[in-house]
């Protein structure tokens, strides 16, 4: 099927000429007029030639000549001077290029339009905004703290002094940077975290900058690590990266060594929450050169007085069952609280007055010492016969007479075993012995169970003045590593014991922390699990004393 | 190995070089430098001046600003190194603004009208070329017309005298010559409606005398002739089409980057 096409026959007189805005509406038809459009789009076509007037020597009216190119044509010229054969008017065409001139007008025209609606209009704020604010920034409660900051009603200028401004205030604004668009020296030199204008926003709401560690040695810019404008929710969360400016930095680190061991203990945080030079060691990824938690490093031990042993109750022969048949397990003590982050605080009327009864009497069960506070005891102690009429009261006998006789007879089978009020008192208070004295039954022989293991089996008693018995308070710590988070209920699905050596700790004094390693097997690249620092720690925390 | 093809190796390996240049740059500066994003963003502002210089280039063709091949080849690697600094810009992250997602898309939209041109100005000469003849654009309606007037003399003048053939031109054939036809067909190179005509002059064929027969057959010659110059028209037309939507949003897109310049300075402090 292929055949030749007509052939581009060339006139030098009447080529092409792409570049021409307009190009004779005749063309079409293969005959466009010489003169052809200008530059407007008017066509020019008048006649075929413009008659000459020839005016011989000695004559006064002289004779029009015919001036077509290519020849006079056979009627020439009308008497009036005017040519004989007018070429008919062309709507002239404008050509692709102009066309695309002309789009092109169009398109920046209604650019330049639509940027001006939408930068003059009070719709501004959503239109330049690159991104959705955080939760925190674009709730209800901000917008009514910051309202009217703008001419849009919007709260960009809560934060940005160019927020309240014009489009020729924009203009000013970006030409009055610092530093401004063509300072690119200074924009190499900035450090990065500098201080910026808009820290100045953040601090108005936001007080107090250093609420990291007291030897930080410059301030970090608030958006260095809380990015904006990247959505709801909240705020961007700070990357490793962002931590590594200073602490993966030797030279930032050892300036804020230096800081440290200049700093006064204040208020027992620095001594007791910190170490002297603060937390300077230069580190890159937790499982890496992270340091191994201080617990561990200083040998902390548990201060408290109340003795436990872990191992035995969890793995104790000769520990009985619960109530409930069970066996005595972590969970049985340590209970989550509702948020399940931590644990409930461990008391003796839930978590160990189930097996420790303070039953005084072996042949009273029902009767028990009050726990909390050594003169209650001691009241309690000194109120016996009373004690033992409201037992009696409480299990059925009605008649005094018959709460008397209870009494009675209970104080005697008692005074049988002690010597006297105050021995047994004392062996209350004091005695930490869970057995008595060696008696023999039959052929058996061995120590009989003690009248009373004293408050001395588990707390530290001591005499007080006037001999009265005074019992050191427990010290529960709830947390030992005070710098960092850990949210119990995200780990449910790994075993207590996985991480604590309950199994094995016998003192009260075991720290039974995990160390660094435990955690590490899996919060580093090899255990998959996310290892950044704020996994655990918080820049804006404030160190918690012990507690 | 040809001028072209070595051209075209080492504008790969060159641009291949420096995008990876500007990824590795980009790891080891990114996260050092707080005003990285000032640099990437001037860095990109210069690309897309020196792509855009390409149509000054154009239009100053008197001076002495090198070949204007030079420049085209300039202007296809750039424009694809300015694609990796415009990612790298963005720091491979997708903008959400409604004004920075409409400079993205704008981005996107003249980059892909760049691509699409340059793959129409690879692809449909060498068509054209192989279906022989040269036809100049601006001449393709005189040609047009020329043909159609030879048509009608043909079909419709005093001379023919065939009824057959006039009702025939009249109901199958009169708009065909009346304007182009056939653009997407010819664009898919798809040939289809000239068989179906040529199927119906054969079907005519039959009906028709000696004499009539060879008008027939110079009517058939001069429908091929008019179906090349619709392939012509059809070809040559996408090839100055997509410039249609490459330049106009090219400027719209300089506005776009000017004003975020703007922006970006007038709310800076913290800006990263």
């Amino acid at each position: 099927m292929s055949e030749n096409l007509p052939a581009p026959d060339f006139d030098s007189q009447r080529y092409e000429r792409p570049n021409q805005a307009w190009i004779c509406g005749h063309a079409a038809e293969g005959s466009p007029c010489r003169s052809g459009p200008d530059n407007c789009g008017r066509c020019r076509a008048t006649a075929e030639c413009v008659p000459g007037l020839e005016k011989p020597a000695g004559e006064s009216k002289g004779r029009w000549r015919c001036t077509r190119p290519g020849g006079a044509c056979e009627t020439g010229p009308l008497p009036d001077g005017s040519c004989c054969r007018p070429i008919s008017k062309c709507s002239p065409v404008p050509t692709l290029r102009t066309r695309r001139g002309q789009l092109t007008r169009a398109v920046v025209t209604a650019t330049v339009a639509l940027l001006l609606i939408c930068l003059g209009g009070s719709w501004r704020g959503n239109f330049i905004n690159p991104g959705e604010l955080s939760t925190p920034h674009s709730s209800a409660a901000f917008a009514k703290l910051h309202t009217g900051t703008n001419q849009s009603d919007s709260t960009c200028a809560a934060c940005h002094k160019a927020g309240a401004l014009g489009p020729n205030g924009l203009l000013s604004a970006a030409w009055r940077a610092k530093p401004g668009p063509f300072e690119v020296i200074q924009l190499a030199h900035t450090r990065p975290g500098e201080m910026t204008a808009i820290d100045e926003a953040c601090q108005k709401c936001h007080p107090g900058h250093l609420l990291h560690q007291p030897n930080v040695v410059r301030d970090i810019s608030c958006s260095f690590c809380h990015q904006e404008h990247r959505g709801a929710g909240p705020i961007a969360a700070t990357t490793d990266a962002q931590c590594a400016l200073c602490h993966g930095d030797g030279v930032s680190m050892a300036a804020a060594a230096a800081t440290g061991a200049s700093l006064q203990p204040k208020n027992g945080t620095t001594t007791d929450s910190r170490p002297a030079a603060g937390f300077t060691q230069v580190l890159h990824r937790f499982a890496e050169d992270h340091p191994e938690f201080r617990v561990h490093t200083d040998k902390r031990r548990d201060p408290d007085t109340l003795r436990f042993n872990h191992a035995r109750h969890l793995t104790g022969e000769a520990m009985p069952m619960l109530p409930n048949g069970q066996k005595l397990e972590c969970a049985s003590c340590h209970q989550p609280n509702a948020t399940g982050i931590s644990f409930r605080r461990i008391n003796f009327e839930q978590h160990c007055q189930v097996c420790h009864s303070l039953q005084f009497d072996p042949e009273t069960p029902g009767l028990t010492l009050p726990h909390g506070d050594p003169s209650f005891v001691s009241a309690f102690l000194r109120s016996l016969p009373r004690q033992y009429a409201d037992f009696a009261a409480r299990s059925g006998l009605t008649t005094e007479a018959d709460r008397k006789q209870f009494a009675q007879e209970k104080l005697q089978r008692l005074q049988a075993r002690v010597a006297s009020g105050e021995d047994f008192e004392e062996r209350v208070f004091f005695s930490s012995a869970t057995t008595g004295p060696e008696v023999q039954v039959g052929s058996v022989r061995g120590p009989s169970p003690a009248l009373y293991p004293g408050c001395a089996y588990c707390h530290a008693v001591k005499s007080g003045a006037h001999g009265k018995a005074e019992i050191t308070n427990p010290v529960l710590i709830e947390r030992w590593l005070t710098h960092g988070e850990f949210n119990h209920a995200r780990h449910v699905s790994v075993a207590c014991t996985q991480c604590h050596a309950a199994a094995t700790s016998k003192e009260t004094a075991d720290v039974i922390l995990p160390g660094k390693s435990s955690c590490a097997a899996c919060h580093s690249p090899q255990g998959g699990v996310v290892d950044s620092c704020t996994t655990c720690h918080t820049y804006h925390k404030k160190a918690r004393p012990l507690r | 190995m040809s001028r072209f093809r070595r051209q075209f190796f080492i504008g790969i390996f060159l641009l291949a070089l420096a995008s990876g240049l500007a990824v590795m740059a980009h790891n080891r500066w990114n996260p050092a430098l707080p005003n990285y994003a000032y640099f990437t963003g001037w860095v990109l502002l210069a690309a897309m001046i020196l792509l855009a210089l390409y149509n000054a280039r154009k239009r100053l063709p008197f001076l002495p600003l090198g070949n204007s091949e030079t420049w085209a080849q300039i202007h296809i690697y750039a424009g694809f190194f300015a694609v990796v600094l415009f990612l790298i810009h963005l720091n491979f992250r997708l903008p959400t603004g409604w004004f920075e997602g409409t400079l993205a898309w704008l981005y996107a939209l003249v980059t892909g009208s760049g691509i699409a041109g340059l793959f129409l100005s690879r692809v449909l000469p060498r068509r054209l070329a192989t279906r022989g003849g040269e036809v100049i654009y601006e001449r393709i309606p005189a040609l047009r017309h020329a043909l159609r007037q030879e048509a009608e003399a043909l079909t419709l003048g005093d001379q023919t005298k065939s009824p057959a053939i006039a009702e025939f031109y009249v109901r199958e054939l009169s708009d065909f010559f009346a304007g182009p036809r056939f653009f997407w067909p010819h664009l898919l190179e798809s040939r289809r409606p000239l068989n179906a005509l040529a199927a119906k002059l054969e079907n005519l064929r039959r009906f028709l005398n000696e004499s009539e027969r060879a008008t027939l057959e110079k009517l058939a010659r001069l429908v091929r002739q008019k179906d090349g110059l619709d392939y012509h028209h059809a070809l040559q037309t996408t090839l100055k089409l997509w410039l249609f939507v490459h330049l106009p949003l090219t400027y719209s897109l300089m506005i776009f980057s000017l004003l975020h310049v703007v922006l970006v300075f007038a709310f800076s402090g913290g800006a990263r």
